[in-house]
Order: structure tokens, then C-alpha cells, then sequence
């Protein structure tokens, strides 16, 4: 690898041109001849069987191309678990089931097509709460799992827990225990770009299908197992991505409305959209889940941390989808966030007829950090230690091994708890708070820990990437892993730019597509610019290596060449003393802004190569070649036993810490953030305004968690599907100092010692929040988000 | 929304537009629709089959100052009117109204008749419009007259405006120099619709109210004038006891629902802390003496 020039460096994103003009083309933008307007008819109950679907007056109406159910397709099985299918038969377990679908030369057709479908239902008993829905006679979600064999209760069969070292003892020898119940609510991933996709049949019906996801080849190999269940066994599905406007997490499973749009589309022979607009995207696609967190902490009269043990109990819906892995997220926290050695963890999730539930930036981690580090807190209140102290009493260092059997090589926290409390005032304003009129300030911080070298969830955690470089001297590259907007291609170009030792002009990332892109497992768990930077630099090395080969034969020619050219137009040239014939050895080449040089040559312009020329002289010699070479990086992480809780989940581990300063009005309950302050160790800040562009959205996002979202429902159904009545945080809730501090600890398994950075922004900052509103008005808030109205109940009890 | 064609027209004049409305009884008047179209976009909404905009019709844009009567074109864009030199220094409750009102781009669009005539009872402009005993001006074909705007609002939605009119202006008397004006507000997140809001215009002679004025909106199915509060303040002196007792009975005038924004008890309690908050206000700056008072 050359010296860094690119990474580190402030340069335009590849894809801001388009953007900021509008260029760019996502889904919405995309359309192809003939194509047809999909829509589905939904269930009109949360839990029904049904009794008659008439599609007939649907069929009717002129321009309505096909009207499908469940009772006149293929059943087609959906889902993590398969207990999910793309179109309902017997009965539905929520409002969003899908249970017809229409396609139609026009939306307005189709969409008044829908209305014309009757379908007859029998109500059955509901259950919504997950507590509820655990007691015996409950009514049951699912009858039969998706072998067919009977069940006899909601739970939903994914086991995860951890229980090391002997909690009960260690419970008996603290000198403190804090216990607290705690809760999140559904919250909605938001994204600006809804969702959609184009389904499409060749004459030969295989499947090209452009759709929003962020696990390009998982749904290729679910959309492959559809084509087998519709009798297309053997054909190919084609997974194309778009530009994304913000993914989230909701694109980690493969959705009913892409079955539906692929049944569509082979049963017209024609392209079938569906778009899900913004209340749909509400209604129909699957927020982040709900949970309950029931957490015991407790320490030694010093402070040091001796257990903690939480209970999990997780809404999740109707169906089981990737989201059900969350405990799998949780466990790096709860065993992980401070040191603590003794750990017990059970979770258990539940089918409910509420809408099921997905996977949000962070993934199980914001949910149990929320109770792990507001109890913290309460703790270190009841030992009488300064919660700052209190962390560094139990910080987590480099080189430990965590009861999960992680292994931390680096490891930031202390300074990311050093320079929280040094931006924050702590010393000043810890306990101090006291503001003007009916106002309290106080300040408050919470830590993370979150997967940095990727997390290994899945039997492989690789990423492929390609390269294809031509006689221009470009350096196609083609990567599985999806850009959504978090600056994918703008850290790979950077990366392709340094290790391969080309202008970043050159590199061209290609858009995403399992017919040339080799297998990623998806973009997810913040691993992207880890894994593919990893890659990069992989494929550098070989690349680098074919040139510089070829150079020794090459390359005296071509500065021959070049020094015929010069004399002839400048006899008076002159030209050092030099034998580059001798000096073309492989290992004296370099390569640098797509020129090819000796290191121990004379530094004059002609003696420097262009790339392209090399490209072309290996192409155009004989028994020419041309430069294209593939590297698959799988990173040194091992697939934990979810059961136990145990493995090393990640090849490294991403620390941080935010700190809070808030004023409280304890006349209308309202809380203002005053400063904020977020201390992250990411290794090496590889693409500066792009890392900054996480941390505040992370922030952002962390604030709406904290004080504002909440889907909420009644009897199941979603009350506020849309942004009048589901509050965001916008431009104008962010109007206070945001301090960022990175921590570059070069990590030596990350691309330029980098680790993964996209999802802990809004890891810490609810705890931090709570923590911070603690310590202005002395209420312990446990329930998100955090309202007015919350704050004045608390208030009122405290006297 | 159903794309079914909508005829949109674009009238120069205001005889034009109640032309085309007498004609066309089912036709909507289309200001800066940033409620029409948000309305017409709900699940089972259609759009109106025809649309008259008013934005090209010079009477309805212009504010202008006729003695002290102040006459704000109703479709004159919510910027502009906040930006008109009289209104930004003799009217400060409405200024402050629209600075909240939505996001910069709704407010450069969005018209004062437009927040009148869709008659949420959560316009932020009600409120100050009603201590200024504002009026509106409504024209048909055949004729114009004037409604006060406490009578102007008959419920959620609902308005006294009949299907051939067109509301042309909202009138009021510019308030004395020392009238002392208050608005308070508060939503979930900034660019929210209000959960509770306040206005309040009071006359002072040393530190007894000679006459006050004192609305609310989003706590009752209509922006309130709350009376019982003027008449309890009118002639006291603005010690503790008094304002405690306007914040009493301001609770006890309004009828707030729970919905998805705020609880009914929340938005009860807001409302007090609100007249409470601006009474001190009032009554710290009659001590102190702020410019003009
Ligand atoms: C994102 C967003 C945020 C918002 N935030 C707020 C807020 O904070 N506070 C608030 O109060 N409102 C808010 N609104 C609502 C809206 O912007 C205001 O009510 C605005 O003043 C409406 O004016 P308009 O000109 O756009 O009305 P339009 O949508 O054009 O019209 C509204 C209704 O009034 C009728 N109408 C309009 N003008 C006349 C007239 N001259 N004569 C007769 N009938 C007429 C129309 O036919 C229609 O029925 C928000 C809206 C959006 C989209």
C-alpha cells in the first residue's frame, strides 16, 4: 500500500453531483416499457380468518391486468423463519397482512381495483401484549410453525441468553443492586426514499428484480426459493439496486410486496412496480421493535461492577423476520459495555397481531443500552460515586477478553470518557444544576460498545469485491455492499484511490447487482466501509503485483519510448545517467496517482508511466491480458453460540461516549438540549465529513429515540402512519453545540486502522439524555420517549 | 390523492374568481394549499374536481393601512404580512403567530385566509387575530360583508362563510402604542402543529389593567376568546393571587381533547402555565417600563 493521500482527506462524495441536481435515480424515478402498477388489499383485522375473497368486480375494471390471492397462486413462504407467506390463505395475524394484489396500467387502476376486492372475515380473539400473549389459553398467532408441526405457544423459537461466572453469588456479595424496569417503544426507520421494487421475467423466466435492500444477495437467494415454490425451479433471480434514500435496517429481509410484485409480474408477462408510499411505509413495513428490559445491577463498595442480569422480552409481531436476532445484537452490551464478570441474559420474543418487527440501525443494541446505562446511574447514585467515575472504575481496556469471550484489541473508552467530561464541564456542572426561572440544568453521559469489524451473524460474513481495470487506466469496481447514503462509494473510491495508487477519477464504482457484483452478506452491523476497504486493500496487493510484473518488461520500453518522443522535439534533452532496464524489478516499482515509477529512479516527469499505458501495453502485447482480479475478505470473527451467548462476534469493537447537557422546564416538562457532546473511537477516521455526517444523523436520530417517536397503536393498528402525527426531530431540534472527538486507536485488523463507525451515533444518546435530566431535576425517567408529559408525572410523584 | 384531472384556473381579479365560483358551486378556492392538498392527500381524499387559485388576484395580496385600520389581503403570503413594516412593529402577537406557523417554505406560500377558512382549531393565527378583534371581509358575486372573527369560527372545520363567498381580507384596528401583546405556543417538536396556545393584549394604567384581552387555541373545538379571564383581569392589579386566578379560570374556559398529540390534563396544564407565564411578563414590564408602555 502507498501512503495515504485520499483517505483522512476532505473530498466531494462520487455521487453528490447527482444528488444535489436531482440526477441521481431511485426506485420512484425508475420506470420500463410496459410496465404495470402493483397494489395490495390488506387485512381489514388483526387476527381473522378468512372466509371468502370475490375478486370478480376487480376484474372487471378495464385495466386491471391480474388479481391474485392467495387461493390462485403458488404458496410463496416469507421470512427469517418462513412462517410468513406473500399472500394470506385462512386466516391473517395483522392489519398489514396482504391477502389479494392487483396490477394495472396505472396506480389510480389499480388502487380502485383494490377497493373493489370483498373479502369476508371471521374475527378471531386478539392478543397484543407479549405478556399476555405468554399465559396459557392465549390466543395463538401462529397454530403450526412452518414445518407444518403444532405449537402450543406465542413464543418464537430463537434462543439466545448467556449466564457466566455465578450471578446469584455475586448478588449476594454487593455492597450495592439497583434493579429497574425499563421499556422502548416501535419506532419507524423514517427514511426519506420509501420502499419499492420492479419485478420483471425474461423470455426464459428468470428474474431481473430492482429493489430497496440493503442484502442484495440473501434476497437473491430468497427470491431463487420463491421462483422454485411458483415451479420455476433452476431460474436466476437478478437483484438490482437502486440509488437508496436511507435504509436503516428496514431493507435486512426480503418483504411480502417483492413476492407479490415477482407473482405479479409472471403472471402478466410484464415489469410490475410496487411503490409503498409514506403511510404504507408506516402500516406495512416493519418498524424497529418494542421491548421490555428488566435489569439488576450490582457492585462492590468501591464501585467495581460485580453482576448484572437483564430479562429481554421483545413485541414482535406477527411474523418473525431478521429483527428476531436482536438478542444476538444485545448480548454485546450486556455482557460487554464495562467490565463486568459476572452476566446473566434471557430474552424471549414474542408473536403478538401486532405489526412485526425489524431490524433499526443498531439492532438491539440502543434498546438494552438504554436500561444498562440509565441504571448505571442509579448505581453509582447508590454507592455514592460520581457516575463518571464510576465508568472509569469499570472501563473496558485493550486486550481484555469480555465474559462473551470477545476479544478487545483496541479500545478508546477511557479518553472517549476523558474528553466527554472535559467538553461537558463535568467537574463544574455535575450536580450544580440549577437554571434560570422554572428551569434545571444538568448533564448526563452514557457509553457504547458496537461490532467494528463487522458481526458475524450469518454462516459466512464475507464480502467479494472486483476489480476491472481498463486501457484508459479505470478502476472499475464492482461491490456487493449497498450504498444508502451513509457514503459507501465515497469512502471505497478513497480507499481503491490510496491502495491501489490511482487518481480517485479513475475509480468508478459500480452500482450494485448479483450478475456482476461477487457476494456480500449485506450492508449491515456497520460494516461497510470495514469490509470493503478491507477488500480494497486486498485487491491493491494483487493488482499491484500483476503490474509491477509486467512493468519489468514493460516498463524500460515505454520510457524508451517516451524519451525518443522528447528528443526529437528537444535534442538539447538532458538525461541522467541511468540503466532502467536494471532497475525494472518488480519490487522497485511504485505506483502512485495512476503513475508508475521506480523508487530509486531519477524523479523527472518522463521517467513516470502513465497507468493506462501499462494497461494497454499488457493488453495489445502478445498473449495479451487484460487487468480484472476478485479477492473474497472474510474478517477473523467466529459465529457465536447463540444459545450460550458466547463467540467472538466481530473481528474488533467500536467504543464511545456521549455527554449531555439539558435544561429542564419544570413548568411544562419540556426538555432543550443545551450541548452535546460524542467521543467515539473509530480507529482512523477514514473519510472525515462523511464520519461526521453519521455521528449527527446518529445524534439526530438518538434525540427523536430519546424525547419524540413512538408508533403508536390501538387493538394493533398504527394511529399516526405519517409525519403530521409521527414527530421527527428536524433541522430546528438540533440548534445546540454538538462537540465530536474521535479517537484514532489503529486498530490492526481495520482498513488503515479503521473500524466501523455507521451505527453507534444514536447508541448512547437516549441513556445520556435520561441521565443528564436525572441530574437537573432528580427524576429517573425509564420509559421512552421521554415527554413533557412523562417528565410532569415524575415531577409530580418526586413532590 | 386520485389523479383524476382537476380544472384549475387562475383568475387576474377578484370578479373573475366569484364569476367562476357562482358558476361553479362545487369549485374550491385554492390559496397556498398547504392545507387543500395535504387534506386532499389522505387515504379515500380525492382532489377537488375544480380549483380556483387566488395568488394571481392582486386585491387579496395587498396589505395596506387605512388610518388605524389595518387590512390584510387574505391571500397574501404569511411572509410577506409578517414582514409588512406596520404589522412588524405594531403587531407583535402575530408576528410571532406566523414566525411558528410550519417551515419556512410553508410560510412563504401559505396565506392568512387559508388558516382561517380551514378553521383547524390549532391556527396559529387565530389566537392573536381574536384579542385584536380582528374581522374578516367575505365577497360573493352579489355583494360583501363583514363577520367578527369570534363569530367567524363555528367549529372544527366549520366556518360562517357560505359556498359562494370568498373570504377578500382580515381587518383590524391597530392596538394603541402601549398595548402591551403576548403570544406563547408550544408542539411536540418545533415544526409541529400547536398543542396549546395563548395570546394576549392588555392595556395598562400603572399597574392596573384597564383592558385586557386573552385567547387560546388548540384547547376547544374553536379558537377561543376566554372572557371569564379579561373581565376577572380588567381594573385588578397583576399581583400573584390575581394571576393565579386568571390561570384557574383559563383552565376551567377551555375543553381540550386527548388525542395523538397531546392529553387533554397536558394541554390543560399548558394553557394555564401559558396566561400565567405571559401575566408576569405584563406585569414585569409595566414595573420596568419597556419602551411604550
Ligand atoms: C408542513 C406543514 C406545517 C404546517 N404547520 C402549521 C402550523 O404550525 N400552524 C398552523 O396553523 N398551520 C400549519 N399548517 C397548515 C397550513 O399551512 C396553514 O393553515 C396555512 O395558513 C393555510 O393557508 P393556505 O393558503 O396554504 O391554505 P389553502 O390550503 O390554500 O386553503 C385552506 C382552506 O381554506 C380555503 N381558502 C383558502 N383561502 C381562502 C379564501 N381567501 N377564501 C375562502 N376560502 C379560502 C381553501 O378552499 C381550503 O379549504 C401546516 C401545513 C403544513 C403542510
Amino acid at each position: 500500500m502507498t501512503d495515504t493521500r485520499y483517505i483522512g482527506s476532505h473530498r466531494a462524495r462520487p455521487d453528490a453531483a447527482d444528488k444535489v441536481t436531482g440526477k441521481v435515480r431511485y426506485i420512484h424515478d425508475i420506470s420500463k416499457p410496459g410496465m404495470l402498477y402493483g397494489k395490495i388489499k390488506r387485512s381489514e383485522h388483526a387476527h381473522a380468518r378468512i372466509v371468502s375473497i370475490d375478486t370478480t368486480r376487480a376484474e372487471r375494471l378495464p385495466g386491471v391486468c391480474a388479481v391474485i390471492t392467495g387461493y390462485n397462486t403458488p404458496p410463496v413462504a416469507v421470512g427469517f423463519l418462513r412462517d410468513n407467506s406473500a399472500l394470506k390463505r385462512d386466516k391473517v395475524r395483522h392489519f398489514r397482512d396482504e391477502v389479494a394484489a392487483v396490477a394495472a396500467i396505472d396506480p389510480d387502476i389499480a388502487a380502485a381495483a383494490i377497493d373493489l376486492i370483498e373479502v369476508e372475515y371471521e374475527p378471531l380473539p386478539c392478543v397484543f401484549d407479549p405478556l399476555e400473549a405468554l399465559e396459557p389459553g392465549a390466543p395463538l398467532v401462529h397454530e403450526q410453525d412452518a414445518r407444518g408441526t403444532s405449537v402450543t405457544s406465542n413464543l418464537v423459537p430463537m434462543e439466545c441468553g448467556h449466564d457466566s461466572g455465578d450471578v446469584e453469588a455475586a448478588r449476594r456479595a454487593a455492597a450495592h443492586i439497583v434493579e429497574g424496569d425499563y421499556s422502548v417503544p416501535l419506532i419507524q426507520q423514517s427514511c426519506l426514499g420509501t420502499a419499492g421494487c420492479i419485478a420483471e421475467f425474461d423470455g426464459n423466466d428468470n428474474l431481473t428484480i430492482t429493489a430497496k435492500t440493503q442484502i442484495p444477495f440473501l434476497a437473491q437467494r430468497d427470491f431463487n426459493r420463491a421462483l422454485g415454490e411458483m415451479g420455476l425451479r433452476g431460474r436466476n433471480s437478478r437483484v438490482i439496486v437502486p440509488a437508496l434514500g436511507g435504509a436503516f435496517g428496514s431493507g435486512l429481509d426480503t418483504h411480502c410486496y417483492e413476492f407479490i410484485a415477482i407473482l405479479l409480474a409472471h403472471r402478466t408477462g410484464r415489469p410490475v412496480k410496487i411503490l409503498v408510499d409514506r403511510e404504507e411505509e408506516f402500516a406495512s413495513l416493519s418498524p424497529r421493535q418494542s421491548a421490555r428490559v428488566k435489569i439488576a445491577q450490582g457492585c462492590d463498595a468501591q464501585g467495581r461492577l460485580l453482576f448484572r442480569d437483564i430479562e429481554v422480552v421483545q413485541d414482535n409481531g406477527a411474523y418473525a423476520s431478521w429483527g428476531a436476532t436482536f438478542p444476538t445484537v444485545m448480548l454485546l452490551p450486556v455482557t460487554s459495555l464495562y467490565r463486568v464478570p459476572n452476566v446473566r441474559f434471557t430474552s424471549c420474543i414474542v408473536y403478538t397481531n401486532n405489526t412485526y418487527c425489524q431490524a433499526m440501525r443498531g439492532y438491539g443494541n440502543p434498546e438494552v443500552t438504554w436500561a444498562i446505562d440509565s441504571n448505571l446511574d442509579d448505581l453509582a447514585d447508590a454507592a455514592g460515586i460520581d457516575a463518571l467515575e464510576m465508568r472509569r472504575i469499570n472501563c473496558n481496556e485493550p486486550g481484555e477478553v469480555t465474559p462473551m469471550q470477545m476479544k478487545i484489541s483496541t479500545c478508546g473508552l477511557r479518553e472517549c470518557l476523558d474528553k466527554t467530561a472535559e467538553h461537558l464541564d463535568w467537574s463544574e456542572k455535575r450536580g450544580a444544576g440549577s437554571g434560570p426561572g422554572q428551569t434545571r440544568t444538568g448533564v448526563g453521559m452514557a457509553s457504547l460498545i458496537h461490532v467494528g469489524g463487522s458481526g458475524r451473524i450469518y454462516r459466512s460474513d464475507a464480502s467479494g469485491l472486483t476489480v476491472k481495470l481498463d486501457d484508459f487506466g479505470n478502476v472499475n469496481v464492482f461491490y456487493g455492499g449497498v450504498e444508502m447514503g451513509q457514503g459507501l462509494h465515497a469512502v471505497l473510491t478513497m480507499a481503491v484511490a490510496d491502495s491501489f495508487g490511482v487518481l480517485p477519477e479513475h475509480v468508478h464504482i459500480n452500482q450494485t447487482d448479483t450478475a456482476t457484483c461477487p457476494w456480500d452478506v449485506g450492508t449491515h452491523a456497520s460494516r461497510g466501509a470495514f469490509m470493503s476497504c478491507n477488500a480494497a486493500i486486498l485487491a491493491a496487493e494483487k493488482v499491484r503485483a500483476r503490474i509491477f510484473s509486467a512493468c519489468e518488461e514493460l516498463f524500460p520500453a515505454e520510457i524508451d519510448r517516451a524519451l525518443t518522443k522528447l528528443r526529437r522535439d528537444d535534442p538539447e534533452l538532458g538525461v541522467p545517467d541511468f540503466d532502467f532496464a536494471a532497475a525494472s524489478r518488480a519490487d522497485n516499482f511504485e505506483l502512485r496517482d495512476s503513475e508508475v515509477f521506480l523508487r530509486d529512479g531519477p524523479d523527472v516527469p518522463w521517467a513516470r508511466v502513465p497507468l493506462g499505458r501499462i494497461l494497454r501495453a499488457m493488453h495489445f502485447r502478445r498473449d495479451g491480458e487484460m487487468l480484472t482480479e476478485s479477492v473474497f475478505y472474510d474478517p477473523p470473527s467466529d459465529l457465536p453460540d447463540w444459545k450460550k451467548g458466547i463467540g467472538n462476534m466481530s473481528a474488533c469493537y467500536t467504543y464511545g461516549v456521549q455527554g449531555v447537557e439539558v435544561e429542564v422546564d419544570e413548568d411544562t416538562g419540556e426538555v432543550a438540549i443545551k450541548k452535546l457532546v460524542s467521543a467515539l473511537d473509530v480507529g482512523k477516521v477514514l473519510n472525515p465529513p462523511a464520519l461526521r455526517g453519521q455521528v449527527y444523523g446518529g445524534i439526530a436520530q438518538g434525540i427523536g429515540y430519546a424525547l419524540y417517536e413512538e408508533v403508536k397503536t390501538e387493538q394493533g393498528r398504527i394511529l399516526n402512519p405519517n409525519f403530521t402525527d409521527y414527530k421527527l426531530p428536524t433541522a430546528c431540534e438540533m440548534d445546540f453545540p454538538i462537540v465530536l472527538e474521535f479517537i484514532e486507536t489503529d486498530e490492526p485488523v481495520g482498513p488503515f486502522g479503521a473500524k466501523g463507525a455507521g451505527e453507534p451515533g444514536l447508541v448512547p444518546t437516549a441513556p445520556a439524555i435520561a441521565n443528564a435530566i436525572q441530574d437537573a431535576i432528580g427524576v429517573r425517567i425509564r420509559d421512552l420517549p421521554i415527554t413533557p408529559e412523562k417528565i410532569l408525572a415524575a415531577l409530580a410523584k418526586r413532590g | 390523492m386520485s389523479a383524476t384531472q382537476s380544472e384549475y384556473l387562475r383568475p387576474k381579479d377578484l370578479r373573475a374568481a366569484l364569476e367562476h365560483k357562482a358558476a361553479t358551486p362545487d369549485a374550491r378556492f385554492i390559496a397556498g394549499g398547504t392545507d387543500l392538498l395535504v387534506h386532499a392527500r389522505r387515504p379515500g381524499a380525492t382532489l377537488p374536481q375544480s380549483l380556483i387559485s387566488l395568488r394571481a388576484v392582486a386585491e387579496l395580496n395587498e396589505v395596506t393601512v387605512v388610518g388605524a385600520t389595518l387590512r390584510i389581503g387574505a391571500a397574501a403570503p404569511l411572509t410577506e404580512v409578517a414582514r409588512h413594516p406596520v404589522i412588524a412593529e405594531r403587531l407583535p402577537a402575530l408576528v410571532a403567530s406566523i414566525d411558528v406557523l410550519g417551515s419556512r417554505q410553508i410560510r412563504n406560500v401559505a396565506t392568512l385566509g387559508g388558516n382561517l377558512c380551514n378553521a383547524s382549531p390549532a391556527a396559529d393565527t387565530a389566537p392573536p387575530l381574536l384579542v385584536h378583534d380582528a374581522r374578516v371581509e367575505l365577497q360573493h358575486v352579489g355583494g360583501r360583508r363583514e363577520v367578527p372573527l369570534v363569530e367567524f369560527f363555528r367549529g372544527p372545520g366549520e366556518t360562517a362563510i357560505e359556498a359562494n363567498e370568498v373570504m377578500t381580507a382580515v381587518l383590524l384596528e391597530l392596538p394603541p402604542p402601549n398595548a402591551e401583546a403576548a403570544f406563547e405556543r408550544k408542539g411536540r417538536v418545533r415544526m409541529d402543529l400547536a398543542i396549546a396556545i395563548v395570546a394576549g393584549l392588555f392595556e395598562l394604567d400603572g399597574s392596573v389593567v384597564r383592558r385586557a384581552r386573552v385567547a387560546a387555541g388548540a384547547v376547544a373545538p374553536l379558537p377561543l376568546r376566554l372572557t371569564e379571564v379579561e373581565e376577572r383581569l380588567t381594573g385588578s392589579e397583576l399581583d400573584d393571587d390575581v394571576i393565579a386566578e386568571a390561570r384557574r379560570l383559563t383552565t376551567e374556559a377551555i375543553s381540550p381533547i386527548s388525542d395523538l398529540r397531546s392529553s387533554a390534563d397536558y394541554r390543560r396544564h399548558l394553557t394555564g402555565v401559558f396566561v400565567e407565564r405571559m401575566l408576569h411578563g405584563v406585569a414585569g414590564s409595566s414595573v420596568t417600563g419597556r419602551p411604550g408602555a
